[in-house]
């Protein structure tokens, strides 16, 4: 909705966008958890991978990674899968996960001193059915559309979190659905992309989460939104995920402890 | 009961007052612009004799009581020669006056009146009015006169920048302003998503902007009240008058139904920008459109009827995929009843109805919501000397409320119907108000308003474990939605929530001396209603929600002290200071979803705003160099603690700036005219840049860069300022020809000043770099519009 607006501004007025240099304050730095368990479907699931990194100055480049932590996931059987650190990467990995629908695991990870846990459940996704592609769609009328088919279950709240993941754009697209209006029905993800050609190859991942996640996921894409601001953008927030540090609480971390069925498509564009 | 009290014990102090009211006649009539017969308000009617007097009201009337005697009367207002007529008071006497546009010879001999003088007496302070006239010459962004533009160039009147919807008065919100177009509410002000205000300048007459010392016959809103009124119509000849300007066109039709007793008035506005983009081959449309139409018949000298109303659209459409339709639609029928030369009336029935409408075709879904009321006035002035006028009233509005209601578009559409429930309310008030001169040099308004609400019965209330809709989670530190255990529908004759309260008003003024005085005022209101915003500008899909079980109602209080003074009768200097602080305003949590929420207890608090400041205007309104200088210290700022300890509220419960907080505001206005053919105009403006939030961090999560901000708008957007000019050039009229027009040129934003309307923070989606983005509406703007009348 945001989005429609703010295109009309641009649209109507004599306004005119440049980037400028803005000088910010820093703040020290988070631990940043993305702790992301995606069973593909089909796979069995068992390798995954949890990265850890450190917030930064908001114009850095990059962002450091968060070495030599202690990572590990139990659930409710008592099994625990340790995740380990590949050589200073940040990145911590584990090929013996047991993916299970609706089994609730507990995250926990020790770094530098502060102990932080996270409870989440693994909530299933329905199948991507086809995907239409629209060559002369968004709202400018010239922009690549790829709407995503697949068909909500009636008997259940769900909630659906779409990666959009090409070559042309640096950053991954990236959007969250309820089924508040759409309970029960054949529906869609959508995306736009205007530099998308023939030939060019988009992964497509429809990821099933929670209701936690997607209120978490909502307002975080508000805070990233690239036509975000102006004077109908909503008031700037803290996003807390679920993830919470116990040794010293208002040392909190950033980030969120998901796992999700996912089921993947790769699309190449006709 | 506290309430019946009080109404009593003012009814002694009246009585004690009209008893000792003896052997007095009264003067009273309408006073009028001779060309057109239009009644004119706030004209003064002054007893040389007394240096005492009276002005004309909303309807052009006047009534003053006087010991029997011979009077000199003046009868001045700004802009029309002024009459001197002496009287014999030895009866009651109705006595209407016509004015002239004084004549614009440059070196006429003004007659200095006591205008000022009166002012400097006047109790009411806070309060601006503007004539039309002198909107007109501001110099305005692309030639379109602006009521509300003009407005934000007074003190203590700001916005949220140049694209952002209605104004803030004292710190207050856009939703706090009660803006009145004949009596009938108007819900959104705004065309084109803020950036033209919904008065067609023409159609206008007057309008006044009370920002504090509030009357006790208005309500409803705790900020301010903008009170317009329309043009009632040319009852002598048939005028028609229109302009040509780059965005919209206008054409104003007025006449005589019957000559000098009843008159019509038809006026149109549309943009047309939107006419000439096929030409380019560009399918998207934006434009807006407005008709004001006013019948007004003179039944007899004693009763004047009034049909009015106004309609409103803004459409836009891009392509198929889009399309959005909202405006204000206003139907108001109005009895004048004069009971005798002392005690007049108004009866006011109003329609209103604020609607939106939104069709996405691409997701196939369409969304209309609206606001529609039915609201009953009935206000008596009752002029019972020259020392004490009441007025007294009562006011009921019935309010219906649709927060939504989806439908899907086609056949083959994934949205369900969805239909949020409507909410019913009833708001009633009676207000009785005291103008009391106690001396010669002490002067008092005094009243009282008591309101209620009456939120109605609806269905689906949500019920909650103890009444408690957000819960907040201690281990996150956020808050959430608590899960309804529950919900009740109940019928619409019964009272959900009742809300009842008390308004006390005062305001008075001591004179120094001949030229100064100094003026004090308390006001507290009530606001029944809230407009559901969490962005720094309301949108037009806001949607309004009345206060029940879940909110409550806004509480104001507001303390004014002013400085009034009048140099040499050319200058008037006006300086107040004033502090409110607001209960109950409600504030969002972090990451509210406000559209289409069918609940929206489970995503706000309860919080507080304060405002505080220093107004300063010295302005000068004769002769060939007129304008003004306003500048405003001040600081706007709100609240929402934890309810618990344990809570922390938002924004960690500490006090933020508004979004329209501005420190300094600064604005110079002035016209000068050069001769009868050349005026020339400009503004400048001067403000502190508008609160904003900066991240002072990011961190990487599932791929992107997430920006994490500081406490709520800590940050400020660079110092706001420009420079606007314009000229108004008027051919010589030829002669024996009733045909007149004039063209205006204007500059806006002369000295083309990258003003940030807003810097937003993003990740470039092809470098992956994180950067700063100023978005600027308008640079230099150059403008041209043509204006004629016949």
């Amino acid at each position: 909705m945001k989005k429609i607006i703010y295109l009309l501004l641009i649209f109507l007025c004599f306004s005119c966008e440049d980037q400028i240099d803005v000088d910010l304050n820093e703040a020290a730095p988070r631990l940043v958890i993305d702790a992301s368990i995606n069973w593909v479907k089909g796979t069995a699931g068992n390798e995954q991978s949890i990265k850890l990194s450190l917030s930064a100055p908001y114009f850095n480049t990059s962002v450091p990674p968060a070495n030599n932590a202690v990572v590990e996931i139990t659930d409710s059987s008592n099994n625990t899968f340790v995740f380990i650190e590949d050589n200073n990467t940040g990145m911590y990995q584990n090929s013996t996960f047991i993916p299970i629908i609706d089994e609730t695991y507990t995250l926990n990870i020790v770094y530098n001193g502060d102990a932080y846990k996270a409870t989440e459940t693994l909530k299933s996704v329905s199948s991507i059915e086809y995907v239409e592609q629209i060559n002369d769609g968004g709202f400018s009328g010239e922009e690549m559309e790829l709407k995503v088919y697949y068909t909500d279950p009636e008997d259940e709240e769900n909630y659906y979190f779409f990666e959009f993941i090409s070559d042309v754009t640096a950053i991954p697209s990236l959007e969250v659905y309820e089924d508040r209006f759409t309970n029960g029905n054949q529906v869609f993800g959508f995306y736009t992309e205007e530099d998308l050609e023939a030939g060019d190859e988009v992964v497509i991942r429809n990821n099933g989460v929670s209701k936690q996640f997607y209120e978490f996921m909502f307002v975080l894409l508000q805070q990233n939104s690239e036509d975000g601001g102006g004077p109908f953008e909503t008031q700037p927030a803290t996003v807390r995920g679920n993830c919470i540090n116990i040794t010293n609480p208002d040392n909190f971390p950033f980030g969120y402890f998901r796992l999700s069925e996912t089921d993947e498509f790769v699309y190449t564009i006709e | 009961m506290k309430f019946y009290n009080s109404i009593l014990c003012f009814a002694f102090c009246f009585c004690s007052l009209i008893i000792s009211a003896q052997e007095k006649f009264t003067l009273s009539g309408n006073i009028s612009e001779q060309e057109s017969n239009e009644t004119l308000i706030g004209v003064n009617i002054i007893i040389t004799e007394f240096e005492t007097g009276t002005i004309t009201n909303e309807y052009g009337f006047y009534s003053i009581t006087l010991p029997e005697g011979i009077y000199n009367i003046q009868i001045s207002y700004l802009g029309f020669s002024t009459l001197e007529q002496s009287i014999q008071l030895n009866e009651n006497k109705t006595l209407n006056f016509q004015l002239t546009e004084s004549t614009e010879s440059l070196d006429e001999v003004v007659i200095k009146t006591d205008v000022e003088k009166l002012n400097i007496k006047n109790p009411q302070m806070s309060v601006n009015a503007l004539s039309i006239n002198t909107i007109k010459q501001m110099p305005v962004v692309l030639g379109e006169v602006d009521v509300i533009k003009s407005i934000t160039l007074l003190p203590g009147v700001t916005n949220a920048g140049e694209n952002s919807s209605g104004f803030n008065v004292r710190g207050g919100a856009v939703d706090q302003n009660l803006i009145l177009l004949d009596e009938a509410t108007i819900f959104n002000s705004s065309h084109l998503f803020g950036l033209f205000s919904v008065f067609n300048p023409d159609a206008i007459k007057d309008i006044k902007l009370y920002k504090g010392g509030i009357p006790a016959k208005y309500g409803g809103r705790v900020s301010s009240v903008l009170d317009i009124y329309q043009k009632e119509g040319n009852s002598n000849t048939f005028k028609m008058n229109g302009g040509i300007g780059l965005i919209s066109s206008r054409l104003l039709v007025e006449g005589p139904i019957k000559q000098d007793n009843g008159a019509f008035l038809f006026g149109g506005r549309s943009s047309y920008a939107h006419l000439f983009l096929p030409l380019f081959d560009i399918d998207n449309v934006a434009y807006f459109y407005d008709l004001n139409t006013k019948l007004s018949y003179r039944l007899n000298d004693r009763n004047n009827i009034y049909l009015s109303g106004y309609f409103g659209r803004d459409v836009f459409e891009i392509g198929d995929t889009f399309e959005n339709t909202y405006g204000n639609t206003v139907l108001n029928f109005r009895w004048n009843h004069l009971f005798s030369g002392k005690l007049f009336s108004n009866l006011s029935l109003i329609y209103s109805d604020y609607d939106y409408d939104l069709k996405l075709n691409f997701v196939e879904f369409d969304w209309t919501s609206g606001i529609r009321n039915f609201n009953l006035k009935y206000d008596f002035k009752y002029y019972i000397n020259d020392k004490l006028k009441l007025e007294f009233g009562l006011n009921s509005i019935y309010y219906k409320f649709n927060p939504g209601d989806i439908k899907p578009t086609t056949e083959s559409s994934g949205i369900n119907p969805f239909k949020l429930i409507d909410k019913y309310a009833f708001e009633n008030a009676v207000y009785l108000d005291a103008e009391h001169k106690i001396s010669n040099k002490l002067s008092v308004y005094y009243g009282l308003r008591f309101s209620s609400f009456l939120r109605l019965g609806q269905d689906e209330l949500n019920i909650y474990d103890n009444d408690n809709p957000i819960v907040f989670n201690e281990d996150l530190q956020i808050y959430q939605k608590a899960e309804p255990i529950g919900t009740e529908s109940i019928s619409r004759s019964n009272v959900i929530k009742d809300f009842f309260n008390i308004e006390p008003r005062i305001s008075l003024a001591y004179q120094l001396n001949e030229t100064s005085s100094i003026k004090a005022s308390y006001n507290r209101m009530s606001q029944y209603l809230h407009l559901l915003s969490n962005t720094s500008s309301p949108t037009p899909l806001d949607v309004w929600a009345p206060s029940g079980k879940y909110i409550k109602p806004q509480l104001l209080d507001q303390v004014a002290l002013g400085y009034f003074k009048n140099i040499n009768n050319i200058y008037a200097l006006e300086v107040e200071g004033f502090y409110k602080t607001i209960k109950n305003r409600i504030d969002y949590v972090d990451g509210a979803d406000l559209i289409a929420n069918n609940a929206i207890e489970q995503v706000i608090l309860n919080g507080e705003a304060r405002a505080y400041g220093f107004e300063f205007l010295l302005r000068k309104n004769e002769g060939n160099f007129q304008g003004w200088v306003a500048y405003t210290l001040s600081k706007s700022e709100q609240q929402t603690a934890g309810r618990t300890p344990t809570e922390t509220g938002i924004n960690y419960g500490q006090w933020y700036n508004t979004a329209y907080d501005k420190t300094h505001d600064l604005s110079v206005t002035g016209n000068y005219k050069l001769n009868d053919r050349w005026s020339f105009s400009t503004n400048f403006l001067l403000q502190t840049g508008q609160p904003t939030t900066y991240p002072n961090a990011q961190y990487e999560y599932n791929g992107i860069s997430i920006p994490s901000f500081e406490l709520r708008n800590a940050n400020r957007l660079p110092l706001y300022h420009r420079l606007d000019i314009s000229a108004n050039y008027t051919p010589k009229p030829k002669k024996d020809r009733r045909w007149k027009n004039n063209w205006v040129f204007g500059i806006y934003n002369v000295y083309n000043r990258k003003n940030a309307a807003s810097i937003t923070f993003r990740e470039n989606r092809t470098t992956g770099n994180n950067e700063a983005i100023r978005l600027t509406i308008f640079g230099i703007v150059p403008a041209v519009s043509y204006n004629f009348k016949f």
